[in-house]
């Protein structure tokens, strides 16, 4: 019971100290392209505004995918890790839970907005998950590497053999590193890879016909999902937190690059993003994996 | 106790009362089948599990049986199954021209897997396997294609003369046609003919590449209500000789160190592996919603042969989990898609739209088997899917391991096609009046499964406990369990935890969702379409080459497999024809010929001798 509650503390944590980061990379990406940008809180007060508006609904299958997507990324961002000490389910920080259990999420989301009946929705959908497939076989492949040569799948174990045993894996397995980032890229939804998104093209993908508080939701599961991907891409290759302040420094550190190298990038098609994914960045991790689990070199 | 043999004897007389009751009423034979499947579940469940089952034999001449656990699990799960789908028996009477025949063979068929399963002796076990398949070909024949029939026929027919062969091969060995004996005894070159032999016989029941092509063909022809067994059940059979081919036979060729395999399960591995990666691009392309799930069933076979070819415990619980979780969430989403087809008569997916207004509990079945069968938690395919990932990983199966997470993220991909165009979207108008939500003696069934798909995710020890028997048959260390928690080599999974949690975090979900203001309902054509006026719903629908992008990327290279099967025939026939020309004929050119050819030889032969 009390791990629960120390769960959802976590979540609640990861929710505004996500909202926080991306509010603060408003400024930065303003800042890059010439302009002021917005308040560091300007994130919350869209949420707030947006949780006190009056909305539409498309029937019932649009609130339940919803709530599932909401419930779903709140379950999986219960499980993560703040410092390699500080967790709710100690012990059970399997790896692929954080990979499928998200995906409950994403999958509530994609039926909430196939059932809102807007084309451009499932548009949307399916190059979300047109991109999920061309960005996670890459990344799987860099972390059944990690799991090979740790021998374990529990998240904070892998941490803790990197701050002792290994390095970083983003040095020990530097084209593994290159990998893991430009997947996380793919997974935040990030340019070159936000073509699921593309607001001017299909009017927000998946986000389209919802208001009020529906889309209040979805943009607290948004932060929360990308709390959960950085979170993973930091215990994966750059060796955990020891203390919450590694933790914030390391979190905004990732953060703010892969926003910084999204604001300079053009969007994809999706046809482009499936075979930039399944060339280099498939072929970087295979010789990855060859190099370290056949051949035993790591750095 | 319950003697095997009178619950086969049962079975086959409860098919020969099927025929005949179907002649007084169209609806008695089907309830028959009913009846008679749920008592040789149920028997062989309750008498199996508390080791309890009669082998001997006193009626029956030549046939033999014995008990082994992975035998009665195989059975449990495919009984089970037949059982549930029988219910769908009743509502599909009217659509065949003689029902009367259906329930007999669907009886008939549950007799060849009862002899199957149980039996000890290998002529016993290929009577029976080809009785099965001999019983399911005029099943199949049923539904829409004849062709669909022959086809399926003819590669059982090829596992079953394969399997024929490797028995003599092992009775030679062994001299006995005792399992247990045969497998044991054999060795050496015999032992990698066997497994070649055996792997032939399960892979043309699985359908795993590249003996694949019956299997889309039969699944999406076979009748609505016969296509769940033969998903979830029949093709299963492959597994069950999988794991006699790849577990108990003594493998005798190179040992690679890398990966901790020998080399010919490897390459097993390796063609499960691309089972998996065809099954999953097929699936994507496809408009029909059986055919989609057919291919799926493949790609779901290459994963049970993946595992099963590790050998580890980790595998074996894995590819056995799977038969399980992918037994049951196939057979509930064949059945969906069935109930719809009922409905609507129609399994295209472009053709329909908007089914969840209509028919909101098939959705739920539909979408509780999905979740499953693409592996995610809280459902059972997240557990065999997890423990296959962990026993490639342990192993370190990199080229294997491309296959694995590329299927099981392309299974996203092709499970939710049917979700957005089939059940949400546009409801279609010419759907909106008609149709109504399946009968209740349709949802029974379909309900039980969603149960079991939630409970094999949520407490998987059972199940595995269960596993873990065969998996010491076997000789293999079982797995470690303990109060609802799997310990394994390199990792600890918690189900029941991450059921709550997702619990947990739903609830504070609907919490958030139920204090903010209340929503206004608007019509599904009430949306957003860039100023554009539209009135038809078909034109709001998105669901004609749904993956549209993808499908572009790959879609030449989508005929290899049959061309290659088309050219192997065309070749055959070419050969045909030689012989027949110059044997079998009547022409006088020929017969001179022939006397020719006889006239040099002897001269030939009288210089040489």
């Amino acid at each position: 019971m009390l791990n629960i509650l120390a769960g959802i503390g976590i979540a609640f944590f990861g929710f505004v100290l996500q909202t926080s980061v991306a509010g603060f990379n408003r400024k930065v990406t303003g800042r890059i392209q010439k302009r002021y940008g917005p308040v560091w809180y300007q994130e919350f007060r869209d949420i707030f505004k947006l949780f006190t508006k009056r909305s539409v609904t498309h029937g019932w299958i649009f609130d339940f995918g919803i709530i599932m997507a909401l419930g779903g990324t709140i379950g999986t961002a219960m499980f993560i890790p703040l410092t390699t000490h500080t967790l709710a389910f100690a012990g059970y920080d399997n790896f692929f839970i954080y990979v499928y259990l998200i995906a409950v999420g994403m999958l509530g989301m994609a039926m909430s907005a196939s059932g809102s009946g807007n084309p451009l929705a499932s548009i949307g959908v399916m190059r979300a998950l047109t991109t999920m497939l061309a960005y996670e076989v890459p990344f799987m492949i860099v972390a059944l590497t990690i799991i090979n040569l740790t021998g374990t799948s529990s998240l904070t174990e892998i941490a803790l053999m990197q701050q002792g045993q290994f390095n970083w894996f983003a040095i020990a397995l530097p084209l593994g590193g290159i990998v893991g980032f430009i997947s996380l890229m793919g997974m935040l939804g990030k340019k070159p890879f936000e073509t699921y998104v593309a607001p001017a093209e299909i009017a927000s993908g998946p986000m389209v016909e919802y208001g009020g508080k529906q889309l209040g939701m979805l943009l607290v599961m948004h932060e929360l999902s990308v709390f959960i991907e950085v979170s993973l891409f930091m215990y994966l290759f750059l060796g955990g937190a020891e203390s919450i302040i590694m933790f914030l420094i390391k979190y905004v550190l990732i953060y703010t690059f892969a926003n910084m190298i999204s604001s300079v990038n053009g969007r994809m098609k999706i046809d482009q993003v499936v075979l930039f994914f399944y060339k280099w960045p498939l072929i970087m991790a295979v010789t990855q994996a060859v190099i370290a689990i056949y051949l035993g070199w790591v750095i | 106790m319950a003697s095997i043999e009178l619950l086969l004897l049962f079975t086959l007389a409860a098919g020969v009362l099927a025929f005949f009751a179907s002649k007084i009423h169209k609806l008695l034979g089907p309830i028959v089948t009913i009846l008679a499947s749920l008592f040789v579940f149920v028997s062989i469940t309750y008498f199996g599990y508390n080791g309890e089952l009669d082998m001997s034999v006193s009626y029956l001449p030549y046939v033999t049986f014995g008990f082994s656990y992975a035998g009665l699990f195989f059975a449990i799960i495919v009984t089970f199954i037949y059982s549930m789908v029988s219910f769908y028996n009743p509502f599909f009477a009217k659509k065949y021209k003689s029902p009367a025949v259906y329930s007999m063979f669907y009886l008939f068929n549950l007799v060849g897997i009862i002899g199957v399963f149980f039996t000890n002796n290998f002529l016993v076990l290929f009577f029976f396997f080809e009785f099965l398949v001999w019983t399911s070909f005029f099943l199949i024949s049923f539904g829409k294609s004849r062709k669909a029939a022959v086809s399926y026929f003819g590669f059982s027919s090829v596992g079953g003369l394969s399997l024929l062969y490797a028995i003599f091969i092992m009775h030679n060995a062994a001299g006995t046609f005792n399992i247990d004996a045969g497998l044991a005894v054999i060795s050496g070159t015999d032992a990698t003919l066997v497994f070649i032999l055996f792997m032939i016989s399960a892979f043309s029941k699985l359908g795993a590449f590249p003996l694949h092509i019956w299997l889309p063909f039969a699944h999406g022809n076979a009748p609505h209500h016969f296509s769940p067994v033969l998903s979830g059940a029949l093709v299963k059979l492959g597994a069950f000789v999988g794991v006699m081919g790849l577990l108990r036979i003594g493998s005798s060729t190179y040992f690679i160190d890398a990966i901790g395999l020998d080399t010919a399960h490897y390459i097993i591995a390796i063609l499960g592996a691309l089972t998996i990666v065809f099954g999953t691009l097929m699936a994507i392309r496809q408009d029909d919603a059986k055919k989609l799930l057919a291919y799926s069933s493949m790609s779901h076979g290459g994963y049970i042969l993946v595992a099963l070819t590790l050998g580890s415990s980790l595998g074996i619980a894995g590819g056995l989990y799977h038969v399980v979780a992918h037994g049951l969430s196939s057979a509930a989403a064949f059945l969906a898609i069935a109930a719809v087809s009922r409905q609507t008569g129609t399994t295209k997916m472009s053709e329909l739209g908007g089914m969840i207004h209509k028919m909101p509990i098939t959705y739920v079945v539909y979408l509780i088997a999905i979740i499953s069968m693409a592996g995610i938690p809280p459902m059972g395919g997240f557990i065999s899917k997890w423990l296959i990932f962990q026993a490639v990983i342990d192993q370190g199966l990199i080229f294997v391991a491309i296959a694995v997470f590329f299927g099981s993220i392309g299974s996203f991909l092709y499970v939710f096609r049917p979700l957005a165009s089939l059940f949400l979207g546009q409801e279609l108008p010419k759907y909106k009046d008609k149709i109504k939500e399946a009968p209740f003696f349709m949802l029974v069934p379909m309900l039980i499964f969603s149960v079991l798909i939630i409970y094999t995710g949520v407490f998987p020890n059972f199940f595995l406990g269960f596993i873990n028997k065969i998996i010491v048959e076997v000789g293999v260390a079982p797995i470690t369990l303990n109060n609802g928690v799997i310990y394994i080599l390199n990792g600890t999974l918690y189900p029941t935890l991450i059921a709550s949690v997702f619990g947990v975090g739903a609830v504070i979900a609907l919490i958030i969702f139920l204090i903010f203001p209340k929503s206004r309902k608007v019509g599904l054509m009430d949306t957003y379409t860039a100023a554009e006026f539209i009135y038809t719903e078909e034109l709001l629908h998105y669901s004609n080459n749904f993956y549209a992008p993808l499908e572009r990327l790959y879609e030449k290279y989508i005929d290899i497999m049959e061309n290659f099967y088309e050219g192997v025939s065309k070749k055959v026939n070419q050969i045909g024809r030689f012989f027949k020309y110059y044997f079998f004929s009547n022409k006088p050119e020929i017969t001179v010929f022939w006397i020719i050819i006889l006239i040099i030889g002897l001269l030939l032969g009288g210089d040489l001798l």
